[in-house]
């Protein structure tokens, strides 16, 4: 067999970050072969290398005999190798057939081939084996198995040497799972190559031939899937060292202060419960599309919510942003940038914002002494870096953003706070002080719920875990009783040892 | 980092974009106290204070609407529809100048509030659904009046509105300037006013803050109603008599003073003097072509001409991000 890519001491590096390091593999010709690493292992950037969205800082490629490095996404698309995001690609209003041949039409002078462009889906999907779609349907209409064939479909129209699936899965019940793999595999014996980069352990053991995994942007182990048992997979992905002390954790929990019923949304989760005690951290977590973060935002009130309830210190609590401010409940969202803070106005009115009412008396005037004292307040007990109050949040750091973010909470007096990924793409010191800080709040009181993706972190933080999988949950572990390997196996919907 | 030394170029184009109106309205000015004798006597500069009266009120409302990132295009005709609630219930009902132009007032709240629903609740875009507002009002307003002028000596009751003084101030010119500090304060120094500029700057951080937008936007249509149903007043006064097209001069110079006083399409930034300078500017412009003899017609060409570097303007100072 021949490898039709081989990379070659690959590395990339983001300001804070080594994000794949000295990565050398090869995927052989007409095979599966997997791409498997926990969050933040240096999947994506590996597919965004190969695909032309990121170039790589040093290293080679080769692919199909010759040397690789594509400047753009067509020049990759251009070279025969295709990658099917998460985040299909398609143009909902437009038909199957119009999605299949876009940007590729057949036409003569500028106008159209309708013919042409017709028989072209029929036979590709008929390639597929997947007649049974509508060609004049609108994409939108389909449903979410029949969109990834037809994407599937548009790459097959070019000439496709490489396939790179990213979690093709998440969004399929396990009849359309076997379904593609069918066709994955019909792919396979037509000679096609297939980068399949998945969370999902089972899966890879159904169809990939060979394993590479990656941990912390390296290269771990590359190996035959008929060679290798699923616990040795989990346990090359973990063994991450903790990287830096974690504050000791608060010893004096207070009473329950926010319990969570059967809650459930159609789009996202179900029969999840867990209870918040003042002065606990309780971490949720889960891969990515396992529904922690639309269960974070759900009980803020960002996310539909059909059944169940949230109880806020013992009475019934019916989540919106206005009413969580009103009982002190505070939210960090995941975009700091388009959710967290309001880049256009200065540092002293992101802080005071949600304080605005109390800090103002007869006909609204507001007191702009007692708005900036506390402004200035929440800047020095953060330690915020930002040269005077009336600097707009736009021009501060990420993690100073970040501090603005949490500082308004903090300015209302808050007793419960819910924060959603604080330290993504934060460099190393200030990730640093944020763990400090909510170990000082929850030491203060205040109960925390931290949805995060880095073990590490819940960890070095939370009293109790909540692991989703799936949108299921998983496990309540205690914070101190586990390790890595048992949270991860939890997280990728492996409940009992023997099952894997 | 934050050097105050030297402005950098970004920065020039932000105040020109945000002020270049004035440069021009300046330069304007002085063509026209060079070139005519009567421009700069107070006779004239109360004329045109006076013109701007009505549309520079009800500008405000577009103002709050635009500053939350909406657009409400219902105004004039609300204004039209007002005046004739208050000329109707003085003329036809013998009510009081008082109960009716309260009664003209409210209406336009209620519409406002109206509209403020269609938007935030039902979820219209604010152009489509005061676009369906005007046609509503402006239908309303000729199946009532039967295209018919209303007309009474009532009416003189009202007549101080427009033509009376306080000393050697016009009485519309005083009110513009009464209602101007008192929404200078409101935008300024309020809660209402902070929470106006947070959501038009980030409506979801916003709302995540906690504050309560949908409310925030029904107000604001509201108040731009009430201001609409008090312009409404002032014209029924100035005119005399109500008609069904009493509100249709305005549709163009609200908006347009809006946006060439700096109030960003996408809401969240802008000055209320600005709004107020760019309302006048808009009047010195006809009273000067007047002034110079210029034709009606070149007039409205000169207006659009305005309008378009007034939105290059804005879109200059955006492109910036």
């Amino acid at each position: 067999m021949t490898a039709i890519l081989s990379l070659e001491h690959i590395s990339r590096s983001f300001p804070g970050v080594k994000a794949l390091d000295d990565v050398s593999f090869e995927v052989e010709q007409g095979t599966i072969h997997a791409l498997v690493g926990a969050n933040g292992a240096g999947k994506s950037t590996l597919m965004k290398i190969l695909s032309g969205a990121l170039t790589p800082d040093a290293g080679r490629m080769v692919f199909a005999q010759a040397a690789y490095s594509p400047s753009s996404p067509n020049a990759a698309i251009r070279a025969g190798v295709l990658t099917i995001y998460q985040e299909l690609n398609l143009l909902p209003t437009r038909t199957v057939i119009a999605n299949i041949n876009v940007g590729k039409e057949p036409n003569a002078f500028g106008f159209l081939d309708e013919k042409a462009e017709k028989e072209r889906a029929a036979q590709v999907l008929a390639r597929l084996d997947a007649t049974g779609i509508p060609l004049e349907a609108p994409v939108g209409e389909l449903k979410v198995s029949e969109k990834q064939i037809v994407e599937i479909a548009k790459a097959l129209i070019g000439e496709c040497k490489l396939l790179i699936m990213d979690e093709p899965t998440a969004a399929l019940n396990d009849s359309e799972i076997t379904a593609l793999f069918k066709i994955i595999k019909d792919l396979k014996s037509q000679g096609v190559s297939i980068l399949y980069v998945s969370h999902r352990l089972k899966e890879i053991f159904r169809l990939a031939d060979v394993v590479t995994v990656l941990r912390d942007g390296k290269l771990v182990l590359t190996i035959p899937v008929s060679e290798v048992t699923s616990e040795t997979l989990i346990s090359t992905m973990t063994g991450r060292k903790i990287e830096g002390a974690f504050p000791e954790k608060n010893k004096s929990l207070g009473e329950e202060i926010l319990r969570v019923e059967q809650l459930y949304s159609s789009k996202g989760f179900e029969g999840i419960e867990f209870s918040v005690r003042r002065g606990e951290v309780v971490a949720i977590t889960g891969l990515a599309g396992s529904g922690k973060i639309e269960l974070g935002k759900a009980l803020i009130g960002d996310w539909p919510v059909h059944s169940g309830r949230v109880l806020l210190k013992g009475a019934p609590f019916k989540p919106s942003p206005s009413k969580a401010k009103a009982v002190h409940f505070g939210y960090m969202p995941e975009d700091r940038k388009k959710e967290g803070v309001l880049e256009e106005l200065p540092v002293q009115r992101n802080i005071s914002l949600p304080s605005l009412a109390d800090l103002a008396r007869l006909l609204g005037f507001i007191l702009s002494n007692k708005e900036r004292e506390l402004a200035q307040r929440e800047v020095d007990e953060l330690d915020i870096k930002t040269p005077s109050l009336r600097q707009l949040v736009r021009n501060l750091s990420g993690g100073n953003q970040q501090k603005v973010s949490l500082a308004k909470w903090l300015a209302t007096g808050s007793e419960i706070l819910l924060l959603i990924e604080p330290t993504q793409g934060i460099d190393v010191g200030v990730k640093f002080e944020i763990y400090k800080l909510i170990q000082k709040l929850s030491a203060q009181g205040n109960a925390i719920i931290l949805v995060s993706s880095e073990i590490s972190e819940i960890l070095g933080l939370a009293h109790r875990i909540v692991v989703l999988f799936n949108g299921q949950l998983q496990a309540v572990l205690d914070g101190d009783q586990t390790d890595e390997e048992e949270i991860l196996r939890f997280t990728f919907g492996q409940t009992k040892e023997k099952e894997l | 980092m934050f050097s105050r030394a030297g402005i950098k170029p970004q920065k020039l184009i932000e105040i020109i974009g945000e002020n270049g109106f004035i440069f021009i309205f300046i330069l304007w000015v002085v063509v026209l106290s060079l070139t005519t004798d009567t421009f700069l006597k107070s006779q004239n500069i109360f004329t045109v204070l006076r013109q701007a009266a009505i549309v520079s009120i009800v500008a405000i409302g577009e103002m709050l609407v635009m500053l939350l990132g909406g657009m409400d295009v219902s105004l004039a005709a609300l204004l039209g529809f007002s005046g004739i609630v208050a000329v109707s219930l003085m003329v036809k009902f013998d009510l009081s100048p008082l109960l009716a132009g309260l009664a003209s007032v409210l209406v336009g709240g209620l519409i406002g509030f109206l509209n403020g629903v269609l938007v935030t609740k039902v979820k219209i875009n604010s152009v489509i659904a005061t676009l369906g507002m005007m046609y509503v009002l402006n239908g309303m307003a000729l199946a009532y009046t039967q295209g018919k002028t209303i007309v009474g000596p009532q009416l003189d009751q009202i007549g101080f509105l427009s033509r009376g003084y306080l000393g050697p101030v016009p009485v519309p010119v005083l009110l513009m300037f009464i209602f101007y500090v008192v929404f200078y304060f409101v935008l300024n120094k309020t809660v209402f006013g902070a929470y106006i500029y947070a959501i038009g700057s980030n409506e979801k951080a916003s709302w995540l803050a906690g504050i309560k937008v949908d409310g925030m936007k029904i107000l604001a249509f509201s108040v731009a109603g009430l201001l609409a149903g008090a312009g409404g007043l002032l014209q029924a006064s100035r005119q005399g008599s109500a008609t069904s097209s009493m509100g249709n001069e305005f549709l163009f110079p609200i908006l347009t003073a809006v946006i060439l006083g700096g109030i960003s399409l996408s809401g969240g930034k802008g000055k209320i003097q600005n709004t107020l300078i760019a309302a006048v500017f808009l009047m010195t412009i006809t009273n000067g072509m007047v002034l110079l003899g210029i034709s009606l017609y070149v007039q409205s060409i000169v207006s659009g001409v305005i309008l378009i570097i007034a939105l290059s303007l804005d879109r200059l100072r955006y492109r910036q991000r």
